[in-house]
C-alpha cells in the first residue's frame, strides 16, 4: 500500500461519487469502497504490513476517507430518496377528492340560531311552549277577545279538539310569565300555523319572539335592542326606520322596516318601490297583559317583538319563494351547508 | 281602504305629491300598500285612427271599421253607424279591457263578422256622462297611445292598510282629519244646515229594544224617490274606490259610507209593514233571505232591524231581498245607526259575512257622526235626485256617548318612552289630540267621540310617540341587573342531536306538522294503532294537510319522493320535531327523531368503489349515537311495525321502554310512496331519549394510554347458524374472563366448505393487564379455558 495509491483511491471514490444517481448505484459504490472486499477495506487490511509510522499516518488518512465516504453516502442516499419522490406520477391530480361529507342542518334551523345567539349575547334566555294552543293563550289572554276584529289578522287553524294551533309565538310570553317573576328577559323560536299558502305565505312558519320586562325599560331601550338586533343580522350599515303600527298585545306598537337588501333603498319589486322591508313588529307589552298574568303595572314594564324567520331568511339569501324551505330539495339545502 | 287624492282633497289641502302623502301617512302608522290609477287598471284603451268604414246590409244597424293603432289593424263593431268617418281619432278598447260601467270586452261576431274590440262612448271610458255619442279626440293626437294618457286624465289612489284599533280612518274624510292632525294642513269643517220646516213628520215609529246593542238609531223617509242610474260623478267616485253601482239611492249610502265612515241603509219604505221599525235580537227560528240571494237562520244573539211581522235586515251588517230598494220603489227610508261592534262582530262571524258596513261598525264608528251622513245622503238627493219630500230626521239615542277621561303625567309618559320628552312638546301634542285639562302634574285627556280606540294612558303616550315621530325617539341599551339562566337541557339535546346527524352526513329537513292522512294510510298500520288517532284539522288548507302527524314517517318519505323525483337518487335526511296525540288538555306533543337513508352512501367517486346503504349503515349510525349520547340503547329484532320487512328491522329500546324502531322499508309500502329499494328509516322518541341522557352524563371516565402492551388471540370455530353474535358476546361476557379487555367480531363467513345450517365465525380476544406486560403462557392459559368453555357452550367446531 503505498500513498499513491491512496491518493488514485480517494480520486476515484471522490470523483464516482458525484456521478451517483441512483439507490442501486449508490450501493454499489458502497460494496466497490466499503464492503468486505472493498477498496477502502482491503487498502485498511493491507496497512499491517506497512511500518508503524506509515500505518498509523495513511491509516489514520484511510480512515478519514472511510468516515467521509460513509457521511457522503448517507448524504447522498436521503438525498437521492427525497429527489426521487420528487418525480410527477402517472396520477391525474385534478380528479374529485373523496369528501369526509358532512350533512347539513336547514337554513331556518341556522337562522333561528344566528338569531337567538344575538339576543342570548344580551342576557335573553331561550324558552319554548306548546305548537298546540287554547284560545285564551293565543288570543284572550294577549288582549285579543273573541270579537275583536284583530282576530282578522291571522287566519286560524282549528283543531277537532276544540284546541287550534298557534297563530305566533306570543303564548309563550304569557305562559312564562305566569311560571316566573319579573325581571325577564326570553326569547322564545317555534313554528306558527296560519291558514295561508301562496309564494309568500305557508300555512306553517317560524317566528321568534322576545320579551323584556324589567322595572324601567323603555320604549327608547326597545329601539336600542332592535336595533343591536338588525344590525347584527344585516350588517352594520343597515339602514332602519321605526314606524307606529298595532297590536292589540302592546301600546304603543312599531314595526321596523330596514333599507332593502335587494335594491339598496332605490326601490324594486321585493320591497314595493318602497326601497322599505318590513322585518318585525314589536311594543310595550299592554297593560291588559301584565293584568292577565298579574303583573303589578306599576312596578314592571316592559317590551315584546315577534319576527318571521322564513321572512328575515328569505331577505338574507334573496330566495323568493317560502315553499323552497318545506321542499326540502337536496340542491336547496346543500347550498347552506 | 282606497282613497282617491282628488276626493281627499276636498276636505284637507294636500300640500305634497302623492308619494310624499305615502310616506307621510306610513310613517304615521298607516301603511300605504301602493299608490295606483283605477283607469289604467281598465287595461288596453288606446286611441285609434279609423282606416275605412263599411256597412254591410245584413248589419243593419251597426257599421264595420277598420281602425288602427299605428302598428295593427283592428276590426271592429259599432252601432255609431252615423258619427263615424275616416281619419277620426277614436277610443278603443282592447279584448280583456273593462269599460268604466264594468263590461268585459271580448271578440264578439255578428253575423259573421268578426269584432276586435269595442270604440267607447265618454261615458265607458269613464270621462263624462255622455253616452250616446262616440269618444272622438282631436285628429292630431298620436295613435296607439293609452286613451287616459292622452287626455291627461290622473286619479292616483292611495291604498292604504288601516289597522283594527282605527274604525275611524275607514273613510275619506277620517284620511283628511287624520292628515291634518299630523300635518297641520287645514282641513275643512263638514257642516250641513238644514231648514227644519222644510220636512215633513215622520209618519212610522222607531223602537230600540235592545239597547246593549243599538245605542243609537236614528232616520227619515224620503218620498216620491226616482230609482235609476246615478249622476256620473257619484259613478265615478265608486268607481274610484272599486265599488260596484247599484242604483241612486243604494249607491249614494255607499258614497256616504266611503266619505264619511257611516254606514247607511236604505228600505223600501212600503215594506216596512205597519211603519214601525223595530231593533230587536232575532227569535229562535227566524229566517231571512239576504241580498246576495243567500239565505240563513238568524241566532238568538243576532240584532235585526224588523217590522211587526218579520226580520228585515241583520243589523249593521246586510240587507234583506225583501225590503230592499229597487226599479219600482217610490219611498225610501234611510237609516243611519250606531251597533254595538261587538256584537257586529259576533254575527258576522256566525254566519260568516263581511260587508263595509259590518267591517266599520266591528272597528267602531263615530257616535257624533250618526245625524251628519244622514243629512250628507239627504244633500246628495237633494241635489242630484228627483223626489217630491223629505221628513225630519227621528233619533232616538237613549245613552248619549261620553267619551272617557284619561289621566296621565308627564312622568309616566317620559317613563314609558324613556327619554325626556320636552314639556311643551306634550302640551301641544295633547291639544291637538282632544280636550284637556290639567289638574297639578296630571293631565285629563277626553279624546274626540271618533276616537274610540283612546281609552288607556298608554294608548295616549302611543300618540305622543306617534305625532313625536317614531324616529325622532333615541335608541338606548336597557339598564337591567346582569344576570343570564342556564339553556335549556331539551333546547341543547334538539340542538346535540342535530348536530350528532349533521356530522352523520345527514341534511335536516323540515317539513309540515300537518300531513296527509292518506299517507299514513299507506303505512299498513293496525287499527287499533296510536298513530292512526291523529287529531285533525277544521279548517285544513286541503286534505293534504290536514292531520296533525303523530309520526315523522310521511314528511321523511314525501321528501324523499319530491327528491326523487327531481333528480336526487341519493339521500341521507333527518328531521327533529314534535308529533301529536291526542290527550287531556291540549294535546301530547313529544320530540322526535326521524331519519331516512336512501340509495348509495357517500358520493360517486371515479374509483368505482360504489355501495348502497344497508342495514348494517343504519344500525351502525344507531349505536354511534348511543355511544355519542352515552345511553345504552339496545336494539332488539325484529320490529313489529307493519310498515317494515321483518327480517331486516329491530326496535329500540331504553331498558324496558321501546323508544323506536329501524328497518328496511316493505317493497310495496315503497313503492306506494313511487320510491326505490333499499330505503331504511328510523324514527326515536326524544322526549324519552332526553330523560335517559340527563341521567347519564356523570358517568364519563375518561380512558388513557396504555402502559403495558395488549395482546390477541384469536378463536374461529364453526357453529349453528343461528346461533346470534349477541348470545356468544354475552355468554363470553358471563364468564368473566381475566385480564380481557375486548372481543372482536373479524371474520364470518357462510357457505361452501362450511356445511350447511353452520357458520364460520372468528372471534378476536384483547387481553391486557394494567399493571404489567402479560407472559405467554399465562394468556395461553386463560385462552385455552375460554376456547374449551366456547365450544362445548355452542358445540362447535374449529375452524
Amino acid at each position: 500500500m503505498q500513498r499513491e495509491e491512496l491518493q488514485r483511491i480517494k480520486e476515484e471514490a471522490l470523483k464516482e461519487l458525484e456521478t451517483l444517481k441512483d439507490p442501486i448505484q449508490l450501493e454499489n459504490f458502497r460494496v466497490k469502497f466499503l464492503g468486505k472486499k472493498g477498496k477502502i477495506t482491503q487498502a485498511l487490511r493491507g496497512l499491517k504490513e506497512l511500518s508503524l509510522e506509515e500505518r498509523r499516518e495513511l491509516g489514520s488518512e484511510l480512515n478519514q476517507l472511510k468516515e467521509y465516504l460513509e457521511f457522503e453516502i448517507e448524504k447522498k442516499r436521503r438525498e437521492i430518496l427525497l429527489s426521487e419522490e420528487e418525480k410527477i406520477l402517472d396520477l391525474d391530480l385534478t380528479l374529485p377528492g373523496r369528501r369526509p361529507f358532512l350533512g347539513g342542518l336547514h337554513p331556518l334551523t341556522q337562522v333561528i340560531e344566528e338569531v337567538c345567539e344575538v339576543f342570548t349575547r344580551l342576557g335573553f334566555e331561550i324558552v319554548t311552549g306548546p305548537e298546540i294552543e287554547s284560545e285564551y293563550y293565543n288570543f284572550t289572554a294577549l288582549n285579543i277577545p273573541e270579537w275583536h276584529p284583530a282576530r282578522d289578522m291571522q287566519a286560524t287553524f282549528y283543531l277537532q279538539n276544540g284546541a287550534l294551533l298557534r297563530t305566533h309565538t306570543s303564548p309563550i310570553q304569557i305562559r312564562t310569565m305566569l311560571e316566573r317573576k319579573p325581571p325577564l328577559r326570553i326569547i322564545a323560536p317555534g313554528k306558527v300555523y296560519r291558514c295561508d299558502a301562496d309564494v309568500r305565505h305557508s300555512p306553517m312558519f317560524h317566528q321568534i319572539e322576545g320579551l323584556m320586562v324589567d322595572g324601567e325599560v323603555s320604549f327608547a331601550d326597545l329601539k336600542g335592542v332592535l336595533a343591536y338586533f338588525a344590525r347584527e343580522i344585516f350588517g352594520e350599515k343597515t339602514k332602519l326606520r321605526f314606524r307606529p303600527s298595532y297590536f292589540p298585545f302592546t301600546e304603543p306598537s312599531l314595526e321596523m322596516d330596514i333599507g332593502c337588501v335587494m335594491c339598496e333603498g332605490k326601490g324594486c319589486r321585493v320591497c314595493g318601490q318602497t326601497g322599505w322591508i318590513e322585518i318585525l313588529g314589536a311594543g310595550m307589552v299592554h297593560p291588559e297583559v301584565f293584568k292577565a298574568v298579574n303583573y303589578d303595572i306599576t312596578q314592571w314594564q316592559g317590551f315584546a317583538f315577534g319576527l318571521g324567520i322564513e321572512r328575515i331568511t328569505m331577505l338574507k339569501y334573496g330566495i323568493d319563494d317560502i315553499r323552497l324551505f318545506f321542499d326540502n330539495h337536496l340542491y336547496f339545502l346543500e347550498s347552506f351547508k | 281602504m282606497r282613497v282617491p287624492l282628488s276626493w281627499l282633497s276636498e276636505f284637507v289641502e294636500l300640500k305634497a305629491t302623492p308619494e310624499e302623502i305615502a310616506e307621510i301617512l306610513t310613517l304615521s302608522g298607516h301603511e300605504v300598500e301602493e299608490i295606483f290609477d283605477p283607469y289604467e287598471r281598465l287595461g288596453e284603451i288606446i286611441t285609434v285612427k279609423v282606416l275605412e268604414v263599411s256597412a254591410p246590409e245584413e248589419l243593419r244597424e251597426s257599421c264595420l271599421c277598420k281602425v288602427s293603432d299605428g302598428k295593427e289593424v283592428f276590426t271592429v263593431l259599432t252601432t255609431a253607424k252615423d258619427q263615424i268617418t275616416v281619419g277620426q281619432v277614436l277610443a278603443f278598447a282592447k279584448p280583456g279591457s273593462l269599460t268604466f260601467n264594468h263590461l268585459r270586452i271580448d271578440y264578439k261576431t255578428v253575423k259573421g263578422y268578426r269584432s276586435e274590440g269595442c270604440l267607447l262612448s265618454p261615458f265607458e271610458a269613464g270621462i263624462s256622462p255622455e253616452k250616446n255619442r262616440l269618444l272622438i279626440l282631436d285628429e292630431r293626437v298620436e295613435v296607439g297611445r293609452s286613451l287616459y294618457e292622452v287626455l291627461g286624465i290622473k286619479e292616483p289612489v292611495l291604498e292604504i292598510a288601516i289597522t283594527p284599533n282605527r274604525g275611524d280612518l275607514l273613510s275619506i274624510y277620517g284620511i283628511a282629519r287624520e292628515l291634518h292632525l299630523i300635518t297641520g294642513w287645514e282641513l275643512k269643517p263638514l257642516l250641513i244646515e238644514e231648514k227644519k220646516e222644510a220636512h215633513f213628520t215622520f209618519p212610522g215609529k222607531i223602537v230600540i229594544e235592545d239597547e246593549e246593542r243599538c245605542y243609537r238609531y236614528a232616520g227619515r223617509l224620503i218620498k216620491g224617490v226616482k230609482v235609476e242610474e246615478s249622476p256620473f260623478f257619484i259613478l265615478k267616485r265608486l268607481f274610484l274606490c272599486g265599488q260596484r253601482p247599484i242604483n241612486n239611492i243604494v249607491d249614494i249610502t255607499n258614497y256616504v259610507l266611503l266619505e264619511l265612515g257611516q254606514p247607511l241603509h236604505a228600505f223600501d219604505w212600503h215594506k216596512i209593514r205597519g211603519g214601525e221599525i223595530l231593533v230587536r235580537r232575532a227569535k229562535k227560528g227566524e229566517r231571512l233571505l239576504f241580498l246576495d240571494g243567500r239565505e240563513v237562520e238568524l241566532h238568538p244573539e243576532d240584532l235585526v232591524i224588523a217590522d211587526r211581522e218579520r226580520p228585515l235586515v241583520l243589523a249593521g251588517i246586510l240587507g234583506g231581498e225583501e225590503s230592499a230598494v229597487e226599479e219600482h220603489t217610490g219611498d225610501v227610508f234611510l237609516e243611519s245607526a250606531w251597533f254595538n261592534s261587538k256584537s257586529i262582530r259576533l254575527s258576522t262571524q256566525r254566519h260568516r259575512i263581511t260587508t263595509e258596513s259590518s267591517y266599520r261598525f266591528e272597528r267602531k264608528i263615530d257616535p257624533e257622526g250618526v245625524l251628519l251622513a244622514l243629512k250628507r245622503a239627504t244633500q246628495l238627493i237633494g241635489e242630484h235626485l228627483c223626489f217630491q219630500a223629505i221628513s225630519e230626521i227621528v233619533d232616538v239615542y237613549p245613552k248619549p256617548y261620553e267619551a272617557p277621561s284619561i289621566y296621565i303625567s308627564l312622568k309616566q309618559i317620559r317613563k314609558l318612552l324613556g327619554f325626556e320628552v320636552a314639556l311643551e312638546k306634550v302640551e301641544n301634542i295633547l291639544q291637538r289630540l282632544g280636550e284637556v285639562r290639567t289638574k297639578g302634574e296630571i293631565y285629563e285627556v277626553k279624546p274626540p267621540s271618533f276616537r274610540q280606540d283612546l281609552t288607556l294612558p298608554e294608548d295616549i303616550v302611543e300618540e305622543i310617540a306617534r305625532l313625536y315621530g317614531y324616529e325622532q325617539i333615541p335608541m338606548t341599551f336597557p339598564k337591567a341587573e346582569l344576570f343570564s339562566s342556564k339553556p335549556r337541557p331539551d333546547l341543547l339535546f334538539s340542538k346535540k342531536i342535530k348536530e350528532i346527524f349533521r356530522s352523520f352526513g345527514f341534511f335536516e329537513v323540515i317539513t309540515y306538522s300537518f300531513i296527509n292522512p292518506e299517507s299514513l294510510s299507506k303505512l299498513n298500520l293496525n287499527p287499533q294503532d296510536r298513530r292512526l288517532k291523529a287529531i285533525a284539522l277544521d279548517n285544513p288548507i286541503s286534505s293534504a294537510l290536514s292531520i296533525m302527524r303523530t309520526t315523522l314517517l310521511p314528511g321523511l318519505l314525501e321528501t324523499a319522493r319530491f327528491n326523487l323525483h327531481r333528480e336526487v337518487d341519493n339521500l341521507r335526511i333527518f328531521e327533529v320535531g314534535k308529533i301529536f296525540y291526542p290527550a287531556e288538555g291540549l294535546a301530547e306533543e313529544r320530540e322526535t327523531l326521524g331519519f331516512l337513508l336512501m340509495g348509495r352512501k357517500g358520493e360517486a367517486l371515479w374509483d368505482g368503489k360504489e355501495a348502497k346503504h344497508d342495514l348494517f349503515d343504519l344500525k351502525g349510525i344507531l349505536e354511534e349515537l348511543a355511544l355519542i349520547l352515552r345511553v345504552p340503547l339496545k336494539f332488539k329484532p325484529f320490529s313489529k311495525e307493519p310498515f317494515l320487512k321483518t327480517g331486516l328491522s329491530f326496535d329500540i329500546y331504553l331498558e324496558d321502554q321501546k323508544i323506536g324502531f329501524a328497518g328496511a322499508m316493505k317493497k310495496i309500502i315503497v313503492e306506494e310512496f313511487e320510491l326505490k329499494e333499499p330505503l331504511w328509516i328510523a324514527e326515536l322518541d326524544l322526549d324519552a331519549l332526553l330523560v335517559c341522557y340527563l341521567k347519564t352524563q356523570t358517568t364519563l371516565t375518561p380512558r388513557k394510554p396504555p402502559k403495558f402492551p395488549s395482546t390477541f388471540r384469536d378463536i374461529s370455530c364453526i357453529l349453528d347458524k343461528f346461533i346470534y353474535y349477541e348470545t356468544i358476546r354475552d355468554f363470553l361476557f358471563q364468564l368473566q374472563i381475566p385480564y380481557l379487555e375486548r372481543v372482536e367480531i373479524v371474520a364470518l363467513y357462510e357457505g361452501e366448505p362450511i356445511p350447511q345450517g353452520k357458520k364460520s365465525i372468528s372471534l378476536r380476544f384483547w387481553y391486557r393487564a394494567e399493571d404489567r406486560t402479560l407472559k405467554d403462557e399465562e394468556v395461553e392459559k386463560i385462552h385455552e379455558e375460554v376456547a374449551k368453555r366456547l365450544f362445548e357452550h355452542f358445540r362447535a367446531k374449529p375452524r
